[in-house]
């Protein structure tokens, strides 16, 4: 059992360095590098009748990149609709007015996330403000049940009590809920 | 350490009584050890002797009565109880030797711990110790690659490392050959002699070690049968100590023994 | 009363696990205690770890690829591989593999210190033996498992890219770009580490109480190794439950 001076010392740092090493390789090759080294960011608020399978820390995106992060999900205990608080990354400061937000599905089993579609105005949202237009989760399965009954009648009621029977998100913004 | 200058015996026990848990293994113990003796504590099996070595060290306290060392009672407050501590070296049964450290390293554990004398200092004096012990040889040899005797004396150089003004010894010729108890019983005797300790050995080899003792005590049924010099305890005609002295199997401790309660 | 025992053992094994902390210096004498430690728990457990790993890692690519290709998404078998190491395979195989190796040698060596009087001797020499016997066995189990799991997921993950890649067909960039989309870094590759030590620092106590406390004896060690190994598993198991629940919610 070489258990003196010379021979342990170097024994032992070799298991440190190859364990760090090995770390550091793990880190970069099977994870998604996000080491969330701070970033600066602002918040934005979004409110939605429906969140569905959003989770907190859900990536927030434009266009399919990562801008943010959804900070805390919340209800509003008067008006009975959720409050999304978005932490957006200070870089994308110049988010116009007019821009939407839906919560979409990555694929037919992935996570969801907050997209956001940029409108076309001059003023941008400032940190603190909310989304004007937003459209909610979809419940997929109430979705096929609708097609599959051919409409109206003894569709299942969703769980916030409003038909939510529009299809996902699309470039038009719509009416979703009442600031 | 203890301030070993004033005229105390080393060792004095004033009407003590010892238990472990509901038993009482020893009652009405008075006895007194002068500075710089070799004393021996004997008895059969189970008569408390391990348990006296624990009121010595502070690891059992008293039910009654006091134990003092140098005139001092054996603390019982953690801080003090670890500083009258180094002022005793103790030579297990077991040896207690560091399996993961060579000899010299075992011998310089109290010192690095206890001083700060540069490594140097430490490193000479621990080839003092091993000199005095007569193994100088055994520096770098780890406990598993030494004898019996060569452990045992390794463990008491490491017991004398802090030159303590007083040495105990638990059983420290059990499992040895007869020229390594011929070893140690000499080099207690010489060690008493050449560092002025005081010493107290327990032990059952009472022929081995009456040559070197000036005071032997013995302990039966609870409590102390005798106190004296070894010629006082070969001429007695106590049936129980000549039963002891001469191994008998039968006689005041009987062979065929009724519920006695083994004490500790 | 077998109740209240219970209870009572837990306390005292609290107690002891404090002890354990307050008596964590950090002298010279410590540091050289700690490497000698890491070495004989940490580097001599890595070939357990990284065969273990490495089986793992090859069977568990085996049987998602046949899970996920009646859904025409057997691809996707390294977020599998990914999700499933970090998230509990890893820590938690690599820390029962540590218990069987490193926790029966801590407790059957402190279970020995004892039956030859070494912790008597140390005490007796007005030196903490928790100190100098137990806080670097400690410490290193803390530092070394999360280390442990590192090699596993190492030695896991490029079996399973063999299994998978060379043997199975999957393609070799949508193998590690699956995977790296899947696994977060702060959500599933840092709490694998975190449970790591945590996993680590409870072997190693429930070992070095166990061995520590053992009776002086042959018989009283050797039931000390068994009851550390039992005992620091089920641990194991339970905190890594309650860990998962607070770690991934």
């Amino acid at each position: 059992m070489a258990t003196r001076g010379p021979r342990l010392e170097f024994a032992v740092g070799a298991f440190l360095v190859l364990a760090l090493g090995s770390l550091l390789v793990l880190a970069i090759a099977s994870t998604n590098g996000e080491f969330g080294f701070s970033r600066d960011s602002y918040a934005l608020d979004a409110r939605f009748t429906q969140v569905g399978q959003l989770r907190p820390n859900a990536p927030v995106k434009i266009g399919g990149v990562t801008i943010g992060r959804v900070e805390k999900i919340d209800l509003d205990p008067v008006k009975f609709d959720s409050i999304v608080t978005l932490a957006i990354d200070s870089r994308f400061n110049e988010i116009p007015i007019d821009t939407s937000a839906g919560i979409l599905t990555g694929g037919l089993l992935g996570e969801s996330y907050v997209g956001l579609q940029p409108g076309g105005d001059m003023e941008v949202l400032a940190p603190g403000e909310e989304i004007a237009f937003t459209t909610p989760a979809v419940d997929l399965i109430q979705m096929v049940g609708k097609y599959m009954f051919s409409g109206g009648g003894d569709n299942p009621p969703p769980s916030s009590g409003e038909t939510s029977s529009a299809p996902p998100a699309t470039p038009a913004p719509e009416e979703g809920t009442t600031p | 350490m203890i301030d070993a200058a004033n005229d105390a015996p080393a060792v004095r026990l004033s009407g003590v009584r010892l238990d472990r848990g509901p038993r009482t293994i020893l009652s009405g113990i008075d006895l007194s050890v002068p500075r710089g003796s070799v004393t021996a504590v004997l008895g059969p099996s189970g008569c408390g002797k391990s348990t006296l070595l624990a009121a010595l060290t502070g690891e059992l306290a008293p039910a009654a009565g006091t134990v003092e060392l140098f005139g001092r009672p054996v603390p019982q407050r953690t801080r003090e109880l670890l500083e009258m501590r180094k002022s005793i070296g103790v030579l297990l049964q077991g040896n207690g030797l560091l399996t993961d450290l060579t000899s010299a390293e075992n011998i310089a554990l109290p010192l690095r711990t206890h001083t700060k004398l540069p490594r140097e200092v430490i490193d000479r004096l621990v080839e003092m110790k091993l000199h005095a012990v007569g193994l100088r040889a055994a520096a770098d040899l780890y406990p598993r690659e030494l004898s019996g005797g060569m452990a045992r004396r390794v463990a008491l150089a490491r017991a004398i490392a802090l030159e303590p003004p007083l040495m105990l010894y638990d059983e420290p010729l059990t499992g040895l050959d007869p020229i390594a108890i011929g070893v140690i019983v000499n080099l207690i005797s010489e060690l008493n002699r050449n560092l002025g300790l005081t010493s107290i050995i327990v032990t059952h080899h009472v022929h081995e070690t009456l040559p070197i003792v000036d005071r032997a005590i013995v302990f039966a049924n609870g409590g102390i049968v005798f106190t004296g010099t070894p010629e006082q305890l070969q001429a007695s005609d106590d049936p129980l100590l000549r039963q002891f002295l001469r191994g008998e199997p039968d006689g005041p401790i009987a062979f065929d023994s009724a519920r006695r309660t083994e004490a500790a | 009363m077998a109740f209240a025992e219970a209870i009572r053992s837990v306390g005292r094994g609290g107690l002891f696990s404090l002890s354990v902390l307050r008596a964590s210096k950090p002298t010279a004498d410590f540091f050289a205690e700690l490497t000698r430690e890491i070495y004989k728990i940490g580097a001599r457990s890595l070939p357990i770890i990284a065969v273990g790993g490495a089986f793992v890692g090859l069977s568990l690519t085996l049987l998602g690829f046949r899970a996920l290709e009646t859904y025409g998404a057997a691809n996707q078998v390294s977020v599998l591989i990914g999700l499933g190491l970090y998230r509990e395979l890893a820590p938690v195989l690599t820390a029962l593999l540590f218990v069987g190796r490193a926790g029966s040698s801590i407790a059957a060596e402190l279970g020995l210190m004892r039956a030859t009087d070494q912790i008597t001797a140390l005490g007796l020499m007005a030196i903490d033996p928790v100190a100098k016997a137990v806080a670097p066995r400690f410490w290193a189990a803390v530092l070394t498992v999360p280390l442990l799991v590192a090699f596993f997921s190492t030695f896991a993950i490029a079996a399973s890219w063999f299994q998978a890649v060379q043997v199975l067909g999957i393609d070799n960039g949508m193998f590690w770009q699956t995977m790296k989309d899947a696994v977060d870094f702060r959500d599933d590759f840092v709490p694998a580490f975190v449970k790591a030590a945590v996993f680590g620092g409870t072997a190693a106590l429930v070992a070095s109480y166990v061995g520590y406390h053992a009776e002086p004896t042959i018989e009283g060690t050797s039931v000390a190794t068994t009851r550390a190994v039992v005992n620091a598993s089920l641990l194991v198991l339970m905190f890594n439950f309650v860990l998962s629940a607070f770690l991934f919610r």
